[in-house]
């Protein structure tokens, strides 16, 4: 069976020759929940680009066993979701409905489909009763929650999320951390937030530099204080 | 944050909320083009043309402080002109009315009529806005055959602009909380150019992640939605009315009044 993702020697740079990131080897399995953490600048955000198609760089990337290039996007695009750190940018239609329809509708799928499945997806994040309003209406929390509906309603296989806490208060993350513990696919998570990435993830992976340092148990790499401490990051307070 | 949003009673429900977008569009389209078309010396019969949109506020609820204070946001436009008028039109001007009579110019009378048409047509507007969803307002005009790329930049408008409008108002937050005296006009401007840079260059970084967002949800150049909209027997009775309304005001009482 095909991997979630599989990134292989994948190199990116930007134009005034920074390298964002370097060799990077990745192999992620259907059905796991990942954290990728690290400082500000690490490189999390474009990997997470480059496995939506976003980035074009040196070396190979696979979503579901499909490589990534300009005659896959489509179907690469249908089985992923990626959520944006600024719900702002994710919500850009005059209502939530619209929002969560757009995904369905560029599936061309049918009418009661479309219907069906954003009511779904709103049931799942709790905005059931909110389909009609504008996203500038809803709350950061709110907002945030609506942002994933509109990725769940592609029924994706795997979804990305670039910090997804966030502006969130403590019992809108609670409430964040619920939903994705409770989502079946496979989780993507960028954060620079360890006792949020403690508590969903199973798996850790540590960039620094545009380079992935160290990658396996999330509980083994979160709690190396030496680890942990060499790359800005701090060891989880509150562990579930 | 909170803003002073002029659709924000759209939300509401009444007779005039469940009434089709378009008709609504179409009936304040006419009644604009009428009122703009009445004579510039004749006040009365603007009177009478502001029963109709007073009526549709009423029946949808709309609060008249609020549509008044609307009103008054957008007149310093419209003031400028108007008062302009009495400036270079001195011509003298008797006007009777029963047992009153006064004496002015034709300049005072344009400015009046400048003012009476934009209060008349502001109030069809913000009935209009303020009993419509703007996404229904936008899904109508679409199916109006306005073109779909103006109707999704409306769209992006309405959306954006309050993002904007937040961060205008942090960027002035941040520059308050640093200015601690009067820099002088030519460095206050330098400082004003490079906060609209700012807010320019942000801009441009918001529109790539949209069209980002766009993308990764399948967006392939064609804008597809769902329309719920509708004409039912209440639009069909709306539009009646409305043009009769409108019909029998300039056919018969605008000759008696004029």
């Amino acid at each position: 069976m095909s991997k979630a993702i599989e990134i292989e020697n994948f190199s990116y740079g930007y134009p005034d020759g920074t390298m964002a990131l370097s060799e990077i080897k990745l192999s992620i399995e259907h059905g796991q929940k990942v954290v990728l953490i690290g400082p500000n600048g690490a490189g999390k955000s474009t990997l997470l680009l480059t496995m939506a198609g976003f980035i074009k760089g040196t070396g190979k990337v696979f979503v579901d066993g499909l490589e990534v290039n300009r005659k896959n996007l489509k179907n690469i695009r249908t089985c992923l979701g990626s959520c944006l750190e600024n719900p702002d940018d994710q919500l850009f239609m005059p209502t939530l409905f619209d929002d969560v329809a757009f995904g369905p509708l560029n599936m061309r799928l049918d009418v009661e489909q479309v219907k069906k499945r954003v009511a779904e997806a709103l049931q799942t994040v709790g905005l059931a009763a909110m389909a009609d309003k504008a996203p500038h209406h809803l709350s950061a929390g709110q907002k945030r929650a609506a942002a994933i509906a509109t990725i769940l309603s592609m029924t994706p296989k795997i979804i990305t999320l670039d910090e997804p806490d966030g502006s969130l208060d403590p019992r809108n993350r609670n409430n964040l951390i619920n939903l994705l513990t409770g989502l079946t696919q496979t989780l993507i998570i960028a954060t620079c937030n360890m006792n949020f990435a403690a508590a969903i993830a199973n798996r850790a992976v540590l960039m620094d530099k545009g380079r992935i340092i160290a990658d396996g148990d999330a509980k083994e790499i979160m709690s190396d204080f030496k680890l942990m401490s060499e790359h800005g990051l701090e060891v989880p307070t509150a562990r579930d | 944050m909170h803003h002073a949003h002029i659709d924000k009673f759209a939300y509401q429900d009444s007779v005039i909320h469940r009434l089709d977008s378009r008709v609504k569009f179409i009936a304040v389209l006419v009644f604009t083009a009428m009122v703009i078309s009445l004579p510039r010396t004749s006040l009365s019969i603007l009177a009478c043309f502001a029963i109709g949109p007073f009526a549709v506020l009423v029946l949808g609820g709309i609060p008249l402080r609020f549509v008044f204070k609307q009103i008054l946001l957008v007149s310093p436009f419209v003031l400028v002109l108007a008062l302009s008028c009495p400036l270079y039109d001195r011509t003298p001007l008797t006007v009777a009315f029963g047992p009153f009579v006064w004496r002015g110019t034709l300049g005072w009378m344009r400015c009046f009529a400048i003012l009476g048409k934009f209060v008349v047509t502001m109030l069809a507007l913000i009935g209009l806005v303020s009993t419509t969803r703007f996404n229904d307002l936008l899904a109508g005009l679409q199916r109006l055959g306005v073109p779909k790329l103006l109707v999704i930049q409306l769209g992006f408008l309405y959306r954006y602009i309050f993002v904007l409008i937040d961060r205008a108002h942090h960027i002035l937050q941040a520059r308050a909380g640093r200015k601690l005296r009067n820099l002088g006009f030519k460095r206050e401007l330098r400082t004003a150019s490079a906060m609209v840079g700012s807010l320019f260059i942000r801009s441009i970084d918001t529109a790539e992640h949209i069209n980002i967002a766009m993308q990764g949800r399948g967006f392939d150049g064609r804008w597809r939605s769902i329309s719920k909209l509708q004409i039912r027997r209440a639009d069909l009775l709306f539009a009646l009315i409305a043009v009769s309304f409108m019909l029998v005001l300039y056919v018969f009482v605008k000759p008696v009044l004029q």
